[in-house]
């Protein structure tokens, strides 16, 4: 027994022991989630490649954030772009150079937010650097390999590299920042000798020359003109040009047509040509004018537009010689002469039932009925027509109507209206329209309807809004047009605008409203009280407010009546 | 007490041993194995059916997710049109469906796994390789039967190296079969010449012993004919700029007189008849006379096309200016018009593609009527093949007359007619495009179309590929586009990630670094 206990203590012991040196030893517990490099990480185990800008990342205390959790965007450059970076100071290593000029440059290849290759545009990046200046991306194709080009100063090698706080970008060179002004750069060039004293004189010249301090109003984008599209319209030196254009002999002045014609080559805002022609209209420093922008094939046309029918031929920007980044900007060269155009305000008649859509369908358009049906509330049918979507499903469609024999089109305009079923609680709850480009001034608005109801009881009252502008007047498709003369009836605000003399062919006029620009204005239609379907819209007048209100008239076979 | 001990331990032994018998034994209860299979006539038929439906496998994950897998079918769709500009992404397309449309494609991307293409085309090594063994097994099995099993797997085997050599440039050539995991092995890409020249093997092969019919229309459709694999030819030969060749396998196809071209319209003014049953009788039944090669879908087996195209949440519409640009619209008479517009290929008012969803002009299939066939070759298709390629040989005459041959069916409108005269090689090269383009819409064949005529005499005309780029890219990012495109590495889509992390020998396509 006693050789027993003593076995087991024995083996108590030897056990304890194994325990306890078991126990010394450290287990390794795993601290890090994942075992993805960051960026530092990444640029560390590629040394060979990166050990230049490595070196950067450390003296510019850089390292230390791009190590750590984050999402960046980082175009990292090789060696050699270094070295050539380093050769352009004039220092042989990192250490040598100025500190500042590497915390710059380095701030301009991080991004605050992750961006693959995928979500580059033949503009600006969408994120701004750290330095504060966007950077822009384009392709380049050298001797038949296409690669990415950012800033126009480096190719991107090896793309979309993701690691643990963001994703990896190569490039073969330094980005360098832009370090003058639009007007500086302007200035620097002989053949814009012109415009720049044309900025000059009218004091436009300095306010590009300043880079605001806040990011709000720092960016301008400038379409020059070249001394050479000057002189294609004639116009050879800077006095010609002030010849021509300043009335008053003095350009400073916000009424001198120079200064005027400074005014309309400036817009707000940082616009590459890739993203300018993501608007249709850029106001300009000239207050309330417009320019607009459209891609043709491949050119980007300034002001190119129909009024009235008529084609006006517009400007094209020189791709080559445009989108230079500035400190305070961007600008492009304009490939002619341009200048704003002043127009008298011209009514317009409006038929709202000739919209493209329709009319690329020739079996329908001017001959039958056709449904334009949203299946769901993201499908849009039609570009310039769109409602608010109607809960019942099935009510959101509009209807084109057209028929000769119908009574509910048969004296409208070209014989044809537009249905949209409204109001709550199921039907379309706003209808929307963009017009054709109306001249800037001051209308009054008339909305020309058939009056109908789905039944006795409906009732259709409606408020119109224009450009956001709630209109004095209420209008009602349920109502028909009162009783009297021409003029009884315009004192208070309705019209007879088909040659057909029944009631239920009726104008009422819901306001007057005064266009700041011209463009394509936005009327909208919403119920107030009421709900049906049989809300039939022929036509939308705009009439400036000193023309003849009532006529013309207009017939079916789309002719206009002047008694 | 011991005794009941030993007996009791015997019988449970006995109990366990014959117990154990059933799980000893490793084959699957439920299925056939390697070695019980290839035995008999009836299993290689087997084996030849599971190729064509293997080309009908449903996708599988979840659409927009990074783990989907595209149908074959559906990536029929998208490598043929999808980089090109009849279509147009919509609301539910999905990240990496709109990355291809506007050329930024990265090796991530789900469309560019090409796992539906070496899975038949394994189905088929398998059979090359295993049915000629049935031989000595089935003594009812005959030589000229396996011959023809034979032709038929060769053909799809060629067939889908043709679609992926078109997309991806170089690929892998894998000519035996993957049995089982033992098989598995990293295998480089093989030059697009060598993968030609095997598909051209392949097919002169297929040709000698392939049937001219086998006896019903759903399977001189369906399966490979003779002219099957004549039409795979001549559009194999004109990627390659074999234009004799080509012109040669359309006559074969041709002077068989078995096929021709569905009525569509027969026009004498002011007289306009249009056959109804067109679109009836070429998409909406199938099986017609103009068929060559159709995927044979039908109640039992739907296409992927409905949740593709049919309007609740559609990911592919027809480009908004389609009936303007391609097929244009007679503004003074709505009576003339082309029989494949508006109605026969989209519907133009939703911007529907509707040779897969409707059932007449105007109406459209319901969910489980989504049967349309997936044409790979149609009769009208060898017609403008040949006049690709009598073009190219210098008969400007003979293509031209082709061409209006397939115009007149279909009352293509005059606007779209180009009149170039028969010397002018360049236009008519232009003018059998954009006809083929109104011809085929949607059928998978646009990108293909515009890179053969772009890739032609090395890169002479790149310009249409550029133009084709510039209308089909957001104007955003236009310029970019059309410069990537000028690099010929970006005509090719890149290898898909999982591949090359599993089979090292591969190398990414340069322009995608």
């Amino acid at each position: 027994m006693k050789r027993n206990l003593f076995a087991l203590s024995g083996l108590i012991l030897m056990l304890t022991t194994v325990l306890l040196v078991e126990s010394c030893k450290k287990q390794a517990i795993v601290e890090a989630t994942t075992e993805d490099v960051n960026i530092v990480g990444y640029l560390d185990k590629r040394a060979d490649s990166f050990s230049l800008f490595r070196q950067i990342l450390e003296r510019t205390e850089t390292s230390a954030f791009l190590n750590a959790y984050g999402a960046y965007t980082c175009f990292a450059v090789t060696n050699s772009g270094v070295r050539t970076y380093l050769q352009k100071l004039n220092v042989a290593t990192v250490e040598a150079a100025d500190v500042n000029v590497l915390k710059d440059m380095v701030r301009l290849h991080l991004l605050e937010d992750t961006l693959y290759t995928g979500s580059f545009t033949d503009g600006k990046m969408p994120v701004i650097t750290m330095f504060g200046q966007f950077l822009i991306t384009s392709v380049a194709n050298k001797s038949g390999v296409s690669s990415y080009v950012v800033n126009r100063q480096a190719d991107i090698t090896e793309s979309n590299i993701r690691v643990g706080n963001g994703i990896i970008h190569v490039i073969n060179n330094v980005l360098t920042p832009a370090t003058k002004t639009i007007a500086e750069q302007l200035a620097a060039k002989p053949e814009y000798s012109i415009f720049v004293q044309a900025l000059q004189e009218t004091g436009y010249y300095t306010q590009l020359n300043t880079v605001s301090a806040s990011l709000a109003d720092r960016w301008k984008t400038v379409i020059a003109e070249s001394n050479q599209a000057l002189a294609d319209s004639g116009i050879t030196s800077y006095a010609q040009l002030k010849a021509r254009y300043s009335q008053t002999g003095n350009p400073a002045l916000a009424t001198d047509s120079l200064h005027m014609y400074v005014a309309y080559h400036v817009t707000e805002g940082l616009k590459f040509l890739g993203d300018i022609i993501g608007t249709a209209t850029h106001e300009t420093w000239l207050p309330q004018e417009v320019f607009s922008i459209k891609l043709i094939d491949q050119d980007v046309v300034i002001n190119q537009d129909e009024f009235n029918g008529v084609l006006e031929l517009g400007v094209k920007i020189s791709r080559v010689k445009s989108d230079n980044a500035a400190t305070n900007g961007v600008w492009h060269d304009a490939g002619a002469h341009f200048m704003v155009k002043y127009r008298k305000p011209t009514a317009l008649y409006w038929d709202v039932s000739s919209f493209t859509e329709i009319m690329k369908l020739p079996a329908y358009y001017k001959r039958a009925n056709y449904n334009f049906t949203r299946p769901t509330e993201a499908d849009n049918p039609i570009k310039d027509h769109y409602w608010g979507w109607g809960p019942l499903a099935g009510t959101n469609t509009l209807s084109y109507l057209y028929s000769s024999a119908s009574s509910i089109t048969n004296y409208a305009y070209n014989s044809d209206v537009n249905m949209l079923p409204m109001g709550l609680p199921n039907r379309p709850i706003w209808w929307e329209m963009k017009t054709p480009p109306i001249i800037k001034g001051r209308y009054k608005v008339w909305v020309c309807y058939r009056q109908q109801k789905q039944s006795s009881s409906s009732n259709m009252l409606c408020q119109v809004e224009v450009n956001g502008t709630l209109m004095q007047r209420t209008m009602n498709f349920t109502e028909t047009r009162p009783a009297g003369t021409d003029a009884e009836l315009e004192a208070i605000g309705w019209k007879r605008y088909t040659e057909n003399t029944s009631n239920l062919w009726a104008a009422r006029q819901v306001g007057v409203i005064d266009f700041s620009t011209t463009k394509q204005q936005t009327i909208r239609i919403t119920p107030l009280v009421g709900t049906q379907n049989n809300n039939n819209l022929d036509m939308i007048h705009f009439i400036p407010v000193d023309e003849n209100q009532v006529l013309p008239r207009f017939k079916p076979d789309g002719t206009k009546l002047y008694l | 007490m011991r005794k009941i001990l030993i007996y009791a331990i015997l019988a449970l032994l006995m109990i366990n041993t014959t117990g154990c018998k059933k799980w000893l034994d490793l084959k699957p209860q439920d299925g056939i194995v390697k070695e019980e299979f290839w035995k008999t006539k009836e299993q290689v038929k087997a084996a030849v059916t599971g190729i064509y439906s293997s080309m009908m496998e449903n996708a599988s994950g979840t659409y927009g997710q990074p783990t989907y897998v595209p149908s074959l079918a559906e990536l029929l769709f998208v490598w043929g049109e999808g980089r090109a500009d009849n279509i147009a992404t919509a609301t539910f397309t999905s990240r990496d469906d709109n990355d291809l449309t506007t050329v930024n494609i990265q090796q991530t991307n789900v469309n560019a796994n090409w796992r539906p293409f070496y899975r038949t085309i394994n189905f088929c090594n398998t059979l090359i390789e295993k049915a000629p063994e049935v031989l000595t097994n089935d003594n009812t099995f005959t030589q000229a039967q396996l011959d023809q099993y034979l032709s038929e797997a060769k053909a799809i085997r060629a067939l889908m190296y043709f679609y992926l050599v078109r997309t991806f440039g170089d690929v892998p050539l894998k000519l035996d079969a993957t049995l089982s995991d033992e098989n598995i092995q990293p295998i480089a890409k093989a030059t697009q010449a060598d993968v030609l020249a095997q598909i051209v093997k392949d097919l002169t092969e297929a040709e000698a012993k392939a049937v001219t019919t086998y006896g019903d229309v759903a399977s001189d459709k369906g399966r490979v004919t003779v002219y099957t694999v004549n039409a795979i030819l001549a559009d194999v030969y004109l990627w390659m700029d074999k234009y004799a060749e080509c012109v040669a396998a359309c006559d074969k196809v041709i002077n068989s007189q078995r096929f021709g071209l569905i009525r569509g319209a027969t026009i004498n003014p002011p007289v306009y008849e249009y056959n109804d049953d067109w679109f009836n009788t070429l998409y909406f039944n199938g099986n017609s006379s103009e068929g060559i090669f159709e995927l044979q879908y039908d109640d039992q087996r739907l296409n992927p096309f409905y949740n593709l195209f049919a309007i609740n949440n559609r990911r592919w519409t027809a480009s908004a200016d389609i009936m303007d640009r391609v097929f244009t619209v007679d503004f003074t008479n709505d009576a003339n018009y082309d029989i494949r517009g508006d109605g026969g290929s989209v519907r133009a008012a939703t911007s529907t593609i509707w040779k897969y969803i409707g059932t007449t002009k105007v109406n459209s299939r319901a969910p489980d009527q989504s049967y349309a066939h997936w044409f790979f070759y149609r009769y009208a298709d060898i017609l403008l093949m040949k006049a690709e390629a009598l073009n190219e040989l210098g008969q400007g005459q003979p293509a031209l007359d082709l061409i209006y041959t397939v115009r007149t069916r279909a009352n293509a409108l005059e606007a779209t007619d180009l009149t170039p005269s028969p010397a002018d090689k360049n236009t008519i090269q232009d003018f059998i495009l954009l006809e083929r383009s109104r011809e085929f819409c949607f059928e998978g064949k646009r990108w293909f179309d515009v890179l053969r005529n772009a890739k032609r005499n090395n890169y002479q005309r790149l310009s249409i590929l550029l133009n084709m780029v510039s209308i089909s890219v957001p104007s955003n990012m236009q310029q970019s586009a059309q410069t990537k495109m000028q690099d010929h590495n970006c005509h090719y889509l890149p290898v898909y990630l999982y591949e090359l992390q599993t089979n090292k020998l591969l190398v990414q396509n340069p322009f995608y670094k």
